[in-house]
Order: C-alpha cells, then sequence, then structure tokens
C-alpha cells in the first residue's frame, strides 16, 4: 500500500457512523496541512477484509504508516491537534 | 492568559446552545473541548424527538449547531480541561496544553459510558471491548459477541446485534466472558466526565453537579448544564434547555 519512504494514514469509518462523519472536515484540514502524507479512507463496510488484516476492532479508526509499517494508531474522535502531535512523534 | 467573559467547558449540545446564548450577549466566549465537539449525540444515527428537523442524524445536527456557535463569536479549543481554581471574582481554566480566565464558568461536560470492571477487563483479555454496538457492531458479521449490562441500553444492544453477530452472548457486571466471544459490548450504564473538578463544586455520590432547574453551582459563578447536572430528564432538548438557562443566568452574574 505504501512507497518507501513515505507516510499514509489509513481512515477506517464507514457512512452510518457519526463521530466518522464528524471526523471528516478534521482530516480534511490535516491532510491539507501535510500533502506528503497518504490519506486513504477506507470503507470497512466494502473493505473487511482490510479491518480485519489490521485488527479495527472500533471506528473511526486512524492507522499512521510509516514506509508501509504500522507506527501509530488512535481509535475514536480526536481533534486535529492530536493528529498533529502523531504526526510530529512520527517525524520527531 | 487570555482572559474570556465566559469560558464553558464541554461542546456538546448543552455547551454549545450555551456559547450561543453568550454570543450573542455579546459576552466573550471560549468553549473547551477535549475531543470533538458534539457529544454524546453525534453516536446517533437518525433523532426524532429533536423538533424542526425530524429524523435529522446526531452528527449532522451537531455540525449545523457548531457552525452557528462559531458564526455568532464563540471560540472553541480543543484542550482537556484538567483544573480550575477561583481568586477574587476571577476562574482559571486549566487545560493541559493552555491556562484562560473567566469572569463565569459553565460546566457541560456531559457523561461518558461506565468503564467495564478490572476483573472483566481481565478476563477480556485481547478481545475488542466496544461502548457502541451501532458504531462497532458491522465489524463482527458472523462472529459471536457478548453483551455486558442488565438495563435498557444492554438491550437494545442486543437487539441490534442479533441481526449481525452469529450468536449474542448476554451476561452481567462481574459474569465471566463466555469464551467463544470475540468482542465486549459494555452497556452498565453512564457516568458524568466531572473528575477534574474534584471538591470545586459539590457533587452527589455519583459524581454529578449539584443544581437546580437554575443551573446555578454550590460557587457563585459557576453554572452547570446538561447531563452532568443533578436532574430526572436527560433528553437532547432538556441539555439543550440548560444551555440556554445557565448562559442567561451567568450573563446576569456578569452584569
Amino acid at each position: 500500500m505504501s512507497e518507501e519512504n513515505s507516510i499514509e494514514l489509513l481512515d477506517f469509518y464507514a457512512d452510518w457512523c457519526g463521530p466518522c462523519q464528524m471526523m471528516k472536515p478534521v482530516v480534511a484540514e490535516f491532510e491539507k496541512a501535510h500533502p506528503e502524507m497518504r490519506v486513504t479512507p477506507i470503507n470497512i463496510d466494502d473493505e473487511e477484509e482490510l479491518a480485519e488484516k489490521y485488527g479495527v476492532s472500533t471506528i473511526p479508526c486512524f492507522v499512521f504508516l510509516k514506509d508501509g509499517n504500522e507506527v501509530l494508531r488512535e481509535a475514536g474522535v480526536v481533534p486535529l491537534k492530536k493528529l498533529e502531535k502523531m504526526w510530529g512523534k512520527i517525524n520527531g | 492568559m487570555k482572559e474570556y467573559d465566559v469560558i464553558i467547558v464541554g461542546a456538546g449540545i448543552a455547551g454549545l446552545t450555551a456559547a450561543i446564548y453568550v454570543a450573542r450577549a455579546n459576552k466573550t466566549v471560549l468553549v473547551l473541548e477535549s475531543k470533538i465537539h458534539g457529544g454524546q449525540i453525534i453516536n446517533t444515527f437518525k433523532i426524532d424527538n429533536w423538533p424542526g428537523d425530524y429524523g435529522v442524524s446526531g452528527a449532522n445536527l451537531m455540525q449545523k449547531i457548531y457552525a452557528q456557535a462559531v458564526d455568532l463569536g464563540a471560540k472553541v479549543e480543543y484542550e482537556d480541561a484538567v483544573g480550575i481554581t477561583k481568586k477574587d471574582d476571577k476562574f482559571t481554566v486549566v487545560t493541559d496544553d493552555n491556562e484562560y480566565i473567566a469572569g463565569a464558568v459553565i460546566l457541560a461536560m456531559g457523561t461518558e459510558p461506565r468503564k467495564l470492571s478490572e476483573k472483566q477487563t481481565k478476563d477480556a483479555g485481547k478481545r475488542a471491548i466496544s461502548y457502541c454496538a451501532t458504531c462497532d457492531g458491522a465489524l463482527y458479521k458472523g462472529k459471536p459477541v457478548v453483551v455486558v449490562g442488565s438495563g435498557n441500553t444492554a438491550k437494545h444492544e442486543i437487539a441490534y446485534l442479533k441481526n449481525i453477530a452469529s450468536e449474542v452472548y448476554h451476561i452481567h457486571h462481574d459474569d465471566p466472558i463466555p469464551e467463544p466471544a470475540v468482542a465486549v459490548f459494555v452497556a452498565i450504564g453512564r457516568v458524568p466526565n466531572t473528575g477534574f473538578l474534584k471538591d470545586f463544586v459539590k457533587m452527589d455520590s455519583k459524581g454529578y453537579v449539584v443544581a437546580g432547574e437554575d443551573c446555578h453551582t454550590s460557587v457563585k459563578g459557576v453554572f452547570v448544564a446538561g447531563d452532568c447536572r443533578t436532574k430526572s430528564v436527560r433528553q437532547l432538548v432538556t441539555a439543550s434547555a440548560d444551555g440556554a438557562v445557565s448562559a442567561i443566568e451567568a450573563v446576569q452574574y456578569l452584569g
């Protein structure tokens, strides 16, 4: 899924999930601030296998990959500030 | 240190309604929220008892109310309130990132699901633990799950999961987790998010902030709105009503 030296954010969501809808503008703002990062939205209804592969047990769920390997994850609603802190940790 | 006329802790329906009223009274207002605005109702897919917007989703409704509050001048910061003190007639609210000063404070932190007991958490081991079947049920299609709890919420969670999971076990608080279950859905009530207040205001034995319909707490200048207040009916519309009352009272207090 990822290329070398890249950071990717897997955004596990569902259309019927209210907290996931609330996170959409937050993720969009985060993505805008970091154009070098790839954001991959994953609808768990269409991608059951991927959700299982990454052990997603609650949504929304945000999984950061660095060079294709998971480095951080957060489940549930999070403010932009927290995503930025996670970004800082990954790139720090 | 930034100073506001009113600081509201919590950006659910109570907090954001209060923010609308304070802003419209031409007072400066800061809303502090630890996660994301919207509160508990964002988990509800369809609301049939909010007058005027029949069938609206919780997320959609709260985005509209948030936009309204911000448009009217409310400032929202996503920081976790961790302490509050009073000196003379000013309040200092400490967050994980900053300190803010205000002439009045409105507490609107709402409630959160009561966590699984230590014993059952240990028993659950590596199984997933969820506090919302409608949010997470779809992740367990055709798999056995267990619901913990004995109230109405537990009954609703069981009915919902029966259409998804291969088997839905039902246990009570502190029963052992059935071996085959791959996920544990917890529905054992809710607790108020009032921990950071410590002994700052009077609370009941369950941690709800004591106040009547006027939303006045035991501390002059501190008001409480919504589900974290002692009350008998906790609905979206009553939380919103508390927001209005607390804001009007706070503005009157400030003079």
